[in-house]
C-alpha cells in the first residue's frame, strides 16, 4: 500500500515537472502556420530586422522582402508582416526618426495590416541588450497588436513577453540563441510542394 | 673692458637657435615614430611603413609599421587595424598576434597595430589613469615584454595647438578643439592637413591602392558601457555583420549589432565604407582602464574582461566576419586566414603563452 502511493506521488511529481515544457512545446510547434510572401521590417531600426532576413534566408523561405523600415505600400503585397522590436539609437538617427515617431509609425503600420487582415509576428532576437527604455515603449506599445511572438530567452528575464503573451492570449516561442528561430520559421511557414523552396 | 666672445660660444649659440627653431617649427621631427616591440612570424611576407602611402609621413611620429602577410592563393584583402585608440590596448594586442603568430593561406592582409602612433608614445590620462604606460606580459618562454599603453588622441606635442572648436574635414561637423587629435574623427583626412588628418589619408590611400575588400579597426570601451561587446557595420556590411553575430552567439559571444549614423563624419568604418567598395567594421571589447570610477584598474587580469578574453573575442569576431564575407564574395576574393592553435584557448590561457 505504501509502496502504491510513493508510486502515485512520484508520478505525481513527474506530471508535474513535465508539464510546463510540454505545453511550450506545443504552443510553439503545432498551432500556428503563416503564408508567404513575407515583409520582414524593424521597429526601432535595430540591426535585428537584418538578422530576421538573415535568418529567412538560412529556413530557405522562397518569398520575403526586407525593408528596414518600410512603407504602407509594402504591407499591401505581404501575406505576412514579420516586424523586429527593438530600438536603435545609431538606426533611429540613420532614418533621421525619434522615438515617438517611430512607434507612432509601428502603429500605423500595424493598423493597416490589420485593415487587410494581414498576421504579425513580432520578433525580439536580440535578447537582453536590446531590452532599455526605449525598446520597452516599442515592445508595450506594439507586442500586443501582435498574433505570434518570437521572443528570445535572455530578453525575457523579467517575464515582460510572458505577461503580454498571457494578458493578450498571444503564442509565444522562446529561443536561446537567434539562430534557433530557423526551425521555427521552417515550421511556420510550411512549403506547400517541393518546389517552393527552390523556385527560382 | 668688452668681453670677447669665443667663436665655439657663438657656434653653440646659433646651433642651439637652430635646435629651438626645428622644435617649434617640426615639434615631432626629433622623435619619429614610436618603436614598439612587435616579433613579426612565418606569416608576415614584408614590412612596410605607412608613409609608402603618404610620403609627407615620413620621419614624423605619426608614421607607423605595416605588417603585409600574403597568402600562397591570391583573393581578397583585409586591413586590420590596431591603435586607433592606443589606450584600447586589445586591439593593438590582438593585432600583434595576428602579425606574430597568423597564417594567411588566400589573400592579403595588411596589419597596422599602432594606427595612431603618436598617441602610442605615452598615456596622458585621458580616463584618469595616467599611471597606466606599460603593459608587461610574460611569454610562455619565461620573457617579460612590455607594450606601449598609449593615450586616445595624438600627442598635443606632435601637431599644432588645438582649435577652440574642431570643425572636421570636409562634413563641417563641430566637435570639441581635442577631437582634433581623434583619428576617428578625421578620416577621410588630408595630405597636406594636421599630423591626424595625413594618418586618415594614407590609411585611405591604402585602402584604395591595395583594394581592400574588408577592415576592421578594433576598439575598446569601458566595461559598463553601452558600447561593449558592440560590432558597428558600415550599412552596406551589415549583412555579413548579421551573419557573423549569429554565428558568434553559438559560440557563446552575444554582441550588439549596430549600423553606422549618416550623420556621423569622421569615423572609420563611414568614412572609408562610403568612399570606398570596402566591407567597414569597429569592434569594441570592454577594457577596464577606460573607466574612471575604478582604482588602480587592472588591464591584464580584472575577472570581469581579462585581456586574454578581449583578444580572443576581437579575433573570434574577425574569423566570424571574414568566413561570412566568403560566403557572399566571388571564390577569388575570398580571405583565408588561421592561427596554429584553436582560438579558444585564448579564451582560457594567458596571452604570454601565445606572444612569440
Amino acid at each position: 500500500m505504501r509502496r502504491a502511493l510513493y508510486l502515485l506521488v512520484a508520478f505525481g511529481l513527474g506530471v508535474a515537472l513535465t508539464l510546463p515544457a510540454f505545453a511550450q512545446e506545443v504552443q510553439t510547434t503545432s498551432i500556428v502556420s503563416f503564408e508567404q510572401p513575407v515583409l520582414i521590417t524593424s521597429i526601432g531600426q535595430s540591426a535585428g530586422a537584418m538578422m530576421a532576413m538573415v535568418l529567412a534566408q538560412k529556413a530557405g523561405l522562397s518569398s520575403f522582402v526586407y525593408k528596414q523600415r518600410a512603407s504602407l505600400k509594402d504591407v499591401e503585397v505581404a501575406k505576412t508582416l514579420i516586424a523586429v522590436l527593438g530600438a536603435s539609437g545609431k538606426g533611429l538617427g540613420a532614418a533621421g526618426v525619434d522615438i515617438d515617431s517611430e512607434i507612432a509609425w509601428g502603429k500605423k503600420l500595424f493598423a493597416h495590416a490589420k485593415e487587410l487582415k494581414i498576421p504579425i509576428i513580432a520578433m525580439q532576437i536580440e535578447g537582453e541588450v536590446r531590452r532599455g527604455p526605449m525598446s520597452d515603449r516599442i515592445i508595450n506599445a506594439l507586442a500586443p497588436q501582435s498574433d505570434y511572438l518570437i521572443v528570445k530567452d535572455s530578453a525575457n528575464k523579467d517575464g515582460l513577453f510572458t505577461k503580454i503573451s498571457t494578458e493578450n492570449k498571444i503564442p509565444i516561442t522562446f529561443v536561446k540563441t537567434a539562430l534557433d528561430v530557423v526551425p521555427i520559421l521552417q515550421e511556420i511557414f510550411p512549403a506547400k510542394e517541393k518546389g517552393d523552396m527552390n523556385n527560382g | 673692458m668688452a668681453r670677447r666672445k669665443s667663436p665655439l660660444y657663438s657656434l653653440g649659440g646659433w646651433l642651439l637657435l637652430f635646435l629651438l627653431l626645428l622644435g617649434v617649427t617640426f615639434p615631432g621631427l626629433g622623435l619619429g615614430p614610436t618603436s614598439h616591440d612587435v616579433r613579426p612570424g612565418y606569416g608576415v611576407s614584408e614590412l612596410r611603413w605607412l608613409s609608402d602611402y603618404l610620403p609627407a609621413l615620413k620621419g614624423t611620429p605619426g608614421d607607423t609599421p605595416v605588417y603585409v602577410m600574403k597568402g600562397k592563393k591570391e583573393g581578397g584583402v583585409f586591413l586590420l587595424l590596431g591603435g586607433t585608440h592606443p589606450d584600447e590596448i586589445a586591439g593593438i594586442m590582438a593585432a600583434i598576434l595576428a602579425v606574430e603568430r597568423g597564417n594567411v593561406s588566400q589573400g592579403t592582409v595588411f596589419v597596422i597595430p599602432h594606427a595612431n602612433n603618436s598617441a602610442s608614445r605615452h598615456n596622458n590620462g585621458h580616463w584618469g589613469h595616467p599611471e597606466l604606460q606599460w603593459l608587461e606580459i610574460t611569454t610562455s618562454f619565461g620573457e617579460r615584454r612590455h607594450f606601449h599603453y598609449g593615450d586616445r588622441l595624438t600627442q598635443p606635442e606632435d601637431q599644432v595647438p588645438d582649435p577652440k572648436e574642431f570643425v572636421q574635414y570636409p562634413s563641417g561637423e563641430k566637435f570639441p578643439g581635442y577631437e582634433a587629435r581623434n583619428l576617428n574623427r578625421n578620416y577621410p583626412g588630408k595630405p597636406d592637413g594636421t599630423l591626424t588628418q595625413q594618418v586618415c589619408f594614407a590609411i585611405l590611400q591604402l585602402v584604395e591602392k591595395e583594394r581592400v575588400d574588408v577592415v576592421m579597426d578594433m576598439h575598446e570601451s569601458g566595461i559598463s558601457s553601452r558600447m561593449a561587446y558592440m560590432l558597428v557595420c558600415h550599412p552596406r556590411a551589415l549583412q555579413i555583420g548579421a551573419m557573423a553575430a549569429m554565428e558568434l552567439e553559438q559560440d557563446g559571444i552575444s554582441i550588439k549589432l549596430e549600423t553606422a549614423r549618416k550623420e556621423f563624419h569622421g569615423l572609420s568604418y563611414r568614412e572609408l565604407g562610403d568612399r570606398t567598395g570596402v566591407y567597414a567594421f569597429l569592434m569594441e571589447t570592454p577594457n577596464p582602464g577606460q573607466e574612471p570610477n575604478i582604482d588602480h584598474p587592472d588591464i591584464i587580469h580584472d575577472p570581469r574582461a581579462p585581456l586574454n578574453h578581449r583578444v580572443y573575442v576581437q579575433l573570434k569576431t574577425i574569423f566570424a566576419l571574414l568566413e561570412n564575407y566568403n560566403l557572399v564574395s566571388p571564390p577569388e576574393r575570398a580571405i583565408r586566414v588561421s592561427f596554429p592553435f584553436p582560438l579558444e584557448k585564448l579564451d582560457t590561457e594567458e596571452l604570454g603563452a601565445f606572444l612569440r
